[in-house]
């Protein structure tokens, strides 16, 4: 976080952890539970950017799990979500160099790639007719997303915060992430105004933030 | 088509969860380029997606990772960038970093000022004014710096039917665009340029252009979303921009013969 800095933090994770400035931010990731240190990812993309295979096959089993999960949750077409938290998970090898600390934790950053592809995927799939009839089957769709997130909800933590958004908060950022829904679509989904919607799923994710205590 | 109420931060949830469409996800980046308050909102927002992800974990199968570790063994990895390419597309933290010269990288790929002193030099024309805008940019926009810097990133200039130049510096592989141009045709108030992504499926707004009342140089915008056979068009709009053209583009930049 100190100014002028165009590297990232090298070596390992004892000398990311050595840097004031670094411990400040890396607080504890949600991604990477209570087994493993924060930025223990980080440090494995360190070495992932030099070529180290092992530490991608480190990376990747700690990783691979989250980015399937998400990718399907979003796409829902199994052969398609593979291919498509393939090409994430290859992208992270090739391009782990470009992963900076200084913009958030190494899970934050593979969440975010695999998350962007697959609503990429599912977007640009849909022509604008089977977006808005997408959006008609409305009734259908949330139970689904429910019910197939719930079933994976294995991490308590999250399960607990979630309990603790407002019923319309929980559905706004349920549908948004993993539903990949727009939020003009959730609020068609929920019969809710537009500006309503933005606000609880800005104000569910703060309350989901603080509480899981991820606060950057 | 705005970002909708007076204040944009109200869409930093669903911009940190990918539930925003192309023009709102470009604006809100225009916005965030010059917060730091709320990058670092979004930087929080984006730990809290990580848990979500994390909740929603499915053990992929051996054959997953046997072709998954596969695939890496064989593919190039790419050097060290400046920008932050691919995560969260947050622009960076303004004065942070220092674009660097690489010299393996393409000839506009020689750091945010160099590349878009290139841009001004194919539109014909360098001030200091506008060095010194290009300057505040280099300072400015990361996600200027990121399509520049991309490996495919393709220039290219097209005069403007009412009078100046606009030139495109796009990359398919960051499926984005930045566009400027000078000399534009002042525009009463009452009106504004209005930047278009128009595809096969019709014309997408891509935001109104910064600067262009003032004539001179259009600051540098930055566009997402681009799709292959995409042309980029310029429109006259009334003030505040259209959800759809109301006038023929003044300039109009096709951009697929471009790799």
């Amino acid at each position: 976080m100190t100014e002028g800095q165009g590297r990232r933090r090298s070596g390992g994770s004892g000398a990311a952890r050595g840097d004031a400035g670094q411990a400040r931010r890396t607080s504890p990731s949600p991604f990477t539970g209570a087994r493993e240190p924060a930025d223990e990812l980080g440090a494995l993309l360190t070495l992932v950017a030099r070529g180290d295979q092992d530490a991608y096959r480190a990376f990747f089993d700690r990783t691979a799990s989250h980015v399937l999960g998400t990718v399907l949750a979003v796409v829902r077409d199994p052969a398609q979500s593979e291919e498509v938290a393939q090409e994430v998970l290859l992208d992270v090898w090739r391009s782990a160099s470009r992963f900076d600390a200084s913009l958030g934790s190494a899970a934050a950053w593979i969440a975010t790639l695999a998350h962007r592809r697959a609503v990429d995927r599912v977007r640009s799939e849909q022509k604008a007719a089977e977006r808005e009839l997408r959006v008609a089957s409305a009734a259908v769709a949330y139970d689904e997303v429910t019910e197939a997130v719930e079933a994976r909800l294995d991490r308590e933590r999250v399960r607990r915060c979630l309990g603790s958004l407002t019923e319309l908060q929980r559905e706004s950022v349920t549908l948004a992430y993993y539903g990949g829904y727009t939020y003009r679509e959730v609020a068609g989904l929920l019969g809710v105004a537009v500006g309503t919607v933005k606000t609880r799923m800005r104000d569910g994710l703060i309350r989901l933030r603080d509480c899981l205590g991820v606060d950057p | 088509m705005r970002l909708g109420g007076n204040d944009p931060h109200t869409l930093a949830g669903a911009y940190a969860m990918d539930a925003v469409s192309e023009p709102d996800r470009a604006r809100f980046e225009r916005h965030l380029a010059g917060c730091e308050s709320c990058r670092q909102e979004i930087r929080g927002l984006r730990e809290a997606t990580a848990a979500l992800a994390a909740a929603a974990a499915v053990q992929p199968s051996d054959a997953f990772r046997d072709a998954a570790l596969r695939a890496a063994a064989q593919t190039r990895q790419l050097p060290p960038a400046s920008g932050q390419a691919l995560a969260g597309r947050t622009a960076g933290d303004r004065g942070r970093r220092r674009w660097e010269l690489r010299g393996w990288r393409s000839r506009l790929a020689v750091g945010l000022a160099g590349a878009l002193a290139a841009v001004a030099v194919a539109a014909g024309v360098v001030t200091y004014g506008m060095q010194h805008r290009l300057d505040q940019a280099q300072l400015h926009d990361h996600a200027v710096a990121t399509v520049l810097s991309a490996p495919d990133a393709t220039m290219m200039s097209a005069p403007v039917r009412t009078g100046g130049t606009a030139t495109v510096v796009m990359s398919h592989r960051e499926r984005a665009l930045v566009f400027t141009a000078v000399h534009l045709r002042l525009l009463p108030a009452a009106h504004c340029y209005e930047l278009w992504l128009i595809g096969a499926a019709g014309s997408r707004p891509a935001g109104t252009v910064p600067g262009s009342a003032r004539g001179g140089m259009a600051d540098p915008m930055v566009v997402s979303g681009l799709r292959a056979g995409d042309s980029v068009g310029l429109t006259v709009e009334p003030a505040g921009g259209s959800p759809r053209p109301t006038s023929p583009p003044v300039v109009l930049v096709n951009l697929s013969g471009a790799s």
